[in-house]
């Protein structure tokens, strides 16, 4: 296996629901990171692409109609869907195509246009489709399955509103600091406790909505590519990892979960973690920065236990304590996290391997974590998907 | 009982009473005992032969392991005539099947729920099709 560098990023600033035609935004993210790379587009060996579920043909072959746009070249465009942890999977696919000498130099990319309104059922065939019957008959929006699990969480180990909302203080101070995040406004915990409850005890400023954007990462082992490279960042291992049968999680679209524990809370996530651990050799200890889905201020507690930052029931403890602050132990989304700039399903996970590939780069400005050498970004998909990645310079 | 004449189901095989008593319906799979809900939501072992997958109904009470307070409108397709956030969603744990089970909260005061109480299967009305029926879904309210 060869080393895999990360070269060139990209992406176009999160926003909200777009009438823009989604390959005019998606052109900008491939053109920062060509420019980025300072490569042309024909040393594109093969296209990566995260797809995005609501836009029918376009969304379903977005490598396709992203290729046509450079200009079409022949090579390899594969099209990938595995929920949030999208880009993940394109940027694995990417990585194991040059790691295994298939190609030189690829592009992993994400674009996502979010639907007008809410996210909903998109069949409605309630056998075959798990997602219809909780939202026909359940009444189960996202955000009630992370509440169900918050709720659990405080019962057990006395998370208490205030650290739900610390944790949206801080991801505001991070976001106003971040040109490209969606949301730049900074709370105070007094402003968050005084949200509206969304489903208690889940508050409107404590979790995230969905958005718009679009990620770009070109990779290489292409030895003159590198050499020129401003800052190139080394992949140590970019993983992916699905759900470990008796996980206790109340997973999303689902209508049940096991009572009696037999394998980790979010066990894709624990299997994707592990897994980049073991590759890399790089531990949790190692990390410098640290990028984690916090769909809502639940998942920024449970991902640092998840991932093995700390034992269950003590990331409260580094919350207060500031470990997780810019200048504490263990930074955790310098970007502003989701919380600052919404979803977007396909791109998010890019974009977290973008922030800290900024981040190693020294690129970050005002938010800009000094000294970091070791990166990780982690993601979160619903029914069992997860990826990782970590990155060092 | 609630008067479960001229009333249906949204979805079929999720909800019966025709016992007497609301249950939900399920499956369990015989060969690594993993109960299923919806039936169609398998969830084997790894290692298992999955043979011997039989329908099951629920018990008709459990604990609560979990809640919330859903305040606004679940989008549609979900639909309901009358307005019914603020709502309870709970997480009810039947212990024997080692489940636990997502359902609307009915008829309680949403201030007294509390982890561990005990809970009961129900219905929730949710509108009149076009056969004049109620339309139904499953959901729980505490034991009183």
């Amino acid at each position: 296996m060869r080393d895999v560098y990360i070269i060139g990023t990209g992406i176009h600033p999160w926003m909200g629901f777009s009438e823009k035609v989604f390959a005019d935004f998606a052109a900008v993210a491939v053109d920062n990171a060509l420019k980025d790379a300072q490569i042309e587009w024909k040393k594109i060996q093969a296209i990566m692409a995260g797809i995005f579920i609501y836009g029918g043909n376009a969304g379903h072959l977005s490598g396709q109609y992203l290729e046509s746009i450079f200009g079409e070249t022949g090579i390899p465009v594969v099209n990938v869907y595995n929920a949030c942890a999208t880009g993940s999977a394109s940027i694995r696919m990417a990585y194991n195509s040059i790691a295994a000498g298939e190609t030189d130099t690829a592009l992993a990319f994400g674009a996502d246009v979010s639907p007008k309104g809410f996210l909903t059922a998109k069949s409605d065939n309630a056998v075959q489709d798990r997602d219809v019957i909780r939202w026909k008959m359940g009444g189960l929006p996202n955000p009630i399955y992370w509440a169900l699990e918050c709720r659990k969480r405080m019962e057990k180990y006395g998370t208490t509103e205030e650290d739900l909302a610390m944790v949206k203080v801080l991801m505001s101070e991070y976001g106003s600091k971040n040109p490209d995040a969606r949301f730049k406004k900074q709370y105070t915990l007094e402003e968050v406790l005084k949200s509206v409850y969304v489903c208690d005890p889940l508050r409107l400023y404590e979790i995230c909505p969905v958005s718009t954007g679009a990620a770009a990462v070109i990779v290489t082992a292409d030895p003159e590519l590198i050499s020129k490279a401003d800052n190139p960042v080394k992949i140590n291992a970019t993983t992916m990892g699905s759900a470990i049968y008796g996980d206790p999680t109340i997973r999303i679209s689902a209508l049940s979960c096991p009572a009696v524990p037999e394998a980790p809370m979010l066990s894709e996530s624990y299997s994707a973690s592990r897994q980049a651990y073991e590759k890399s050799g790089i531990g949790p200890e190692d990390v410098d920065i640290l990028e984690l889905p916090d769909n809502s201020s639940w998942h920024y507690l449970v991902y640092l236990e998840t991932c093995g930052f700390c034992k269950e029931g003590e990331a409260d403890k580094m919350l207060r304590d500031g470990m997780t602050k810019i200048g504490g132990k263990l930074p955790v989304n310098p970007s502003g996290g989701f919380s600052s700039h919404g979803e977007a399903l396909s791109a998010q996970a890019l974009w977290q391997v973008i922030e800290c590939a900024n981040q190693l780069r020294g690129r970050c400005g005002a938010r800009q974590v000094e000294g970091a050498k070791v990166a990780m970004a982690q993601t979160y998909g619903l029914m069992g998907n997860s990826g990782t990645t970590i990155m060092s310079i | 009982m609630e008067n479960m004449a001229n009333k249906v189901a949204r979805i079929p095989n999720l909800v019966d009473w025709s016992t007497g008593e609301v249950r939900l319906m399920g499956a369990k799979c015989n060969s690594c005992g993993t109960y299923f809900f919806p039936k169609e939501h398998y969830q084997h072992r790894p290692d298992c032969s999955r043979e011997g997958v039989e329908d099951v109904l629920f018990p008709k009470k459990g604990k609560l392991a979990s809640y919330t307070i859903q305040y606004y409108p679940c989008p549609a397709p979900f639909k309901t005539e009358n307005k019914i956030t603020p709502y309870g969603i709970g997480l009810v744990e039947f212990e024997n099947e080692k489940i636990q089970i997502t359902g609307i909260i009915t008829e309680t005061d949403l201030k007294t729920l509390k982890i561990g109480m005990e809970m009961e299967t129900t219905i929730l009305e949710m509108f009149t099709n076009e056969e004049k029926q109620q339309v139904v879904t499953w959901a729980f309210k505490a034991v009183k």
